[in-house]
């Protein structure tokens, strides 16, 4: 008699079935288990499309699993083309989660300290695999969704999708467009180059102009962490770029994704009869199950977009290149607030800070949250909302309006003998001079004028398009406007180039001047967009 | 549906293939990276050297006599000067070390009359510790041309001095051989001519030349100094340049010790020739 006896009850199967069929009994067995309740067979038939069987097994893990337990067993078959829903919230969620993925890789090589995020930046950049497009990867992504948030919300206003009941699913979506826009920003700083710490300056400098000025000052000293920008300000912006933003954005997900299931995917609005929602009741014969057309087809989307994703960033698209470490001293020439802040950016150039900084992105952003709430007509036909879509239209326009008021091209007054220089040799990015080839730079002083006289090609081409520019510095108050090229040998593998404009001041006579210079070497690599 | 499967492996596929394509390019594209940046390094440093070391070591960092010391010189490449001055690092450690916390004492064997300013943020200075790095990598990128030559060495003074009293009488000077000299080891050219550090001497920007200027500016209001005609206001702004210091410009910028470096032919030159800008 044995004083202890171990007990597997595999042996025991093995032993009345035989080793083979115990085997695959078990395989079953934890397939089922894993699936939340296909077995192999099931699957194979969901790939295969063949008939389920009754009951339908493949509705057992959307009832008993927790991964689809939110997700519709099927869908009205006329949601499920790509008109209404052009799948935009369904690709916003792919993104949603590709950043957190590709955001985790660059978390490993970063921290948050002025003294040491930039350095990271080029270890990322220079001694990581994957770094860069890792880093591509991430900005892409964060721009496409972005648009597709964007894009998904003008959708939803549309086709109407978003009136009774869906009012606040809508009111969900608008702080899931705001989460995105802030973590899209919050995550410009942490480069900590010139680019990340103007670009942020100027969206947050808006808070500074809360008034009174006593919670402007303090609201700003709570964003920024001190008056300006530095360790305390990277800190708190790194945060709410992987801490507090994601889990908010989940949360919101959590509750929009909820109603929108709840309520059904609403149908195109011709579809139904006016004043009527009948997403939820769907006939048999309309039924689109998830397993298997809805899954495969989102595991191909899957596998296709991540492939996409990976080829353009690793050969189409770069994210800026690193700029110069940043520096609240110097302010770059041109700095603008990222794209889907120019309308904003364009908004302070119409007028008062407070008044167009705040008080009317502020009513904007209110009025967005409340549109369901105001455009209260029963029906979703395009037909009978021609105000409400006309409004759209307009205000689509309008901000495309500001956003190009926003731009550099719109009403900066600087010289322009400085934006003359700063053609060829742009602050903000590497431009035509820096880019162009090394070699073909040579020693001596052109004058713009004179470009067809220049030994090669490139120069005549930098030279023709400085001479160019130079029409724009001519003007009432300034006369005989030159360019000069100046290139030198500085050191080895080293030339200084200076481009310098002078000019004749109209009324007294005075000579103006004004030159910049940079320093080129060989190995500079301005070409390669690193 | 057997067509989303298809092409869903066909993606995963390609996914895969361009991940391999990637990763057997990137230690190429990292070494490119490494490279470039470095070479970014020798421009920006080239830029802080401009605005920041070029009016004591000069443009080129052939050094100033009696201001600081060349740059551009075989002995700093050549071991020697790290010899003298008894440091047992790296050139690199060198540089940095100098750059990063200045000269707070001069060096065993020179005794130039300025202190060499910290300019790391880490001691108190005004640049960060990239920015000392890209300066290094500048100042190391003399090498080449200084073991092959680099800069003349700065000749030192010969003879009697011209001393600091104004009132002494100078020979006839030769305006050519003062230019000469402006543009040579005195480097006077550095601060006066290419950059504004110092009074232009050349007409600039509506202002005569500094030969026409030091006509007036000896009996205008707020004259401090003690000169009583155009030569003697640039002898003494040359020897004695804090007796009198220009509108928008700082005492203590020019080097002090011109009354010792200079011969009085020397002056008379140089005066000649700042007399004949204007």
């Amino acid at each position: 008699m044995a004083i202890f006896r171990l007990h597997i009850p595999m042996l025991d199967e093995v032993k009345q079935k035989g080793l083979r069929p115990a085997l695959k009994d078990k395989w079953v067995d934890v397939v089922t288990r894993v699936t939340a309740g296909l077995s192999p067979d099931d699957m194979r038939g969901v790939l295969r499309d063949d008939t389920p069987g009754r009951p339908n097994p493949r509705l057992t893990p959307h009832a008993e699993g927790f991964w689809l337990h939110m997700k519709p067993t099927y869908y009205h078959r006329m949601v499920d083309g790509l008109y209404p829903t052009f799948r935009l919230g369904w690709l916003s969620t792919f993104f949603g989660v590709f950043e957190i993925v590709t955001g985790i890789y660059l978390m490993i090589y970063y921290t948050p300290s002025p003294l040491v995020a930039y350095e990271n930046m080029l270890n990322l950049l220079s001694n990581v695999p994957f770094g860069q497009v890792m880093r591509d990867m991430h900005r892409l992504a964060a721009e496409l969704m972005v648009i597709v948030v964007v894009l998904h919300m003008l959708r939803t206003f549309i086709t109407g999708s978003y009136k009774k009941p869906r009012q606040f699913t809508w009111a969900t979506g608008v702080v899931l467009l705001f989460v995105t826009l802030v973590l899209s920003f919050s995550g410009y700083l942490l480069p900590w180059d010139q680019l990340s710490l103007w670009a942020v300056t100027i969206g947050a400098s808006m808070v500074e102009a809360i008034p009174p000025e006593v919670v402007g000052r303090n609201v700003n000293l709570l964003v920024r962490g001190a008056p300006e920008f530095g360790a305390n300000g990277l800190l708190r912006f790194y945060l709410l770029h992987v801490v507090a933003l994601p889990l908010a954005g989940i949360v919101a997900f959590g509750v929009h994704y909820y109603k929108v299931i709840h309520h059904g995917h609403s149908l195109p609005p011709e579809a139904e009869k006016v004043g009527e929602d009948t997403a939820k009741r769907v006939p048999m014969d309309s039924r689109v199950y998830f397993m298997p057309q809805i899954l495969t087809r989102e595991l191909w989307y899957v596998s296709g977009l991540l492939a996409i994703l990976f080829a353009a960033a690793a050969y189409l698209y770069n994210a800026p290149a690193l700029e110069p470490h940043a520096n609240p001293l110097i302010t770059p020439l041109h700095t603008t607030a990222p794209w889907y802040f120019l309308w904003l950016q364009g908004m302070l150039k119409v007028g008062d800070k407070v008044v167009w900084g705040l008080i009317v992105p502020g009513l904007l952003t209110g009025l967005l949250l409340v549109l369901p709430y105001l455009e209260v007509g029963p029906s979703r036909r395009y037909g009978d909302r021609r105000i409400g879509l006309s409004l759209a239209a307009l205000f689509v326009a309008a901000m495309a309006m500001l956003s190009y008021m926003g731009t550099p091209h719109y009403a900066v007054s600087t010289s322009p003998d400085q934006e003359a220089v700063a053609e060829l040799l742009p602050q903000t990015h590497p431009g035509p001079l820096r880019s162009a080839p090394w070699e073909d730079l040579a020693y001596g002083s052109f004058e713009a004028s004179a470009w067809a006289a220049a030994p090669n090609a490139t120069l005549q081409d930098l030279l023709r398009e400085f001479d160019d520019v130079l029409t724009n510095v001519q003007s009432a108050g300034r006369t005989d406007v030159a360019g000069v090229m100046v290139i030198e040998d500085w050191q080895t593998d080293l030339k200084k180039v200076t481009l310098r404009v002078t000019w004749t001041n109209v009324p007294d006579g005075t000579a103006g001047e004004f030159s910049q210079s940079v320093y080129l070497h060989r190995n500079g690599n301005y070409g390669e967009g690193a | 549906m057997k067509g989303q499967i298809a092409l869903g492996l066909l993606a995963f596929l390609a996914l895969m293939g361009v991940l391999v394509l990637v990763g057997v390019g990137e230690p190429n594209r990292m070494a490119e990276f490494t490279a470039a940046y470095d070479s970014r390094q020798i421009e920006t440093g080239a830029s802080l050297f401009e605005q920041s070391c070029r009016p004591c070591h000069g443009p080129q960092g052939q050094g100033i006599g009696g201001v600081a010391p060349a740059l551009n010189a075989p002995d700093l490449f050549d071991g020697s000067r790290l010899a003298a001055v008894g440091f047992s690092g790296t050139l690199p450690d060198y540089v940095r070390g100098v750059i990063a916390a200045g000269r707070p004492v001069p060096s065993a064997g020179t005794n130039y009359p300025q202190r060499m300013p910290t300019w790391g943020a880490e001691y108190g200075g005004p640049l960060r510790a990239d920015q000392v790095d890209a300066l290094v990598a500048f100042v190391l990128n003399w090498e080449g041309r200084a073991l092959a030559g680099g800069s003349a060495a700065t000749p030192a003074p010969t003879g009697p001095t011209v001393g600091a009293d104004i009132g002494v009488a100078l020979p006839a000077g030769d305006a050519a051989r003062g230019k000469a000299l402006s543009e040579g080891g005195l480097g006077c050219t550095g601060c006066h001519v290419l950059a504004a550090v110092g009074p232009s001497w050349p007409a600039d920007g509506g202002e005569p030349g500094v030969g026409a200027r030091a006509e007036t500016r000896f009996q205008a209001s707020g004259y401090t100094g003690k000169a009583t005609s155009s030569e003697q206001y640039l002898f003494e702004s040359t020897v004695l340049p804090n007796a009198y210091v220009v509108d928008g410009f700082q005492p203590n910028i020019m080097p002090q010790n011109f009354a010792e470096r200079l011969s009085a032919q020397d002056t008379a030159d140089l005066l000649a020739y700042m007399l004949s800008l204007r």
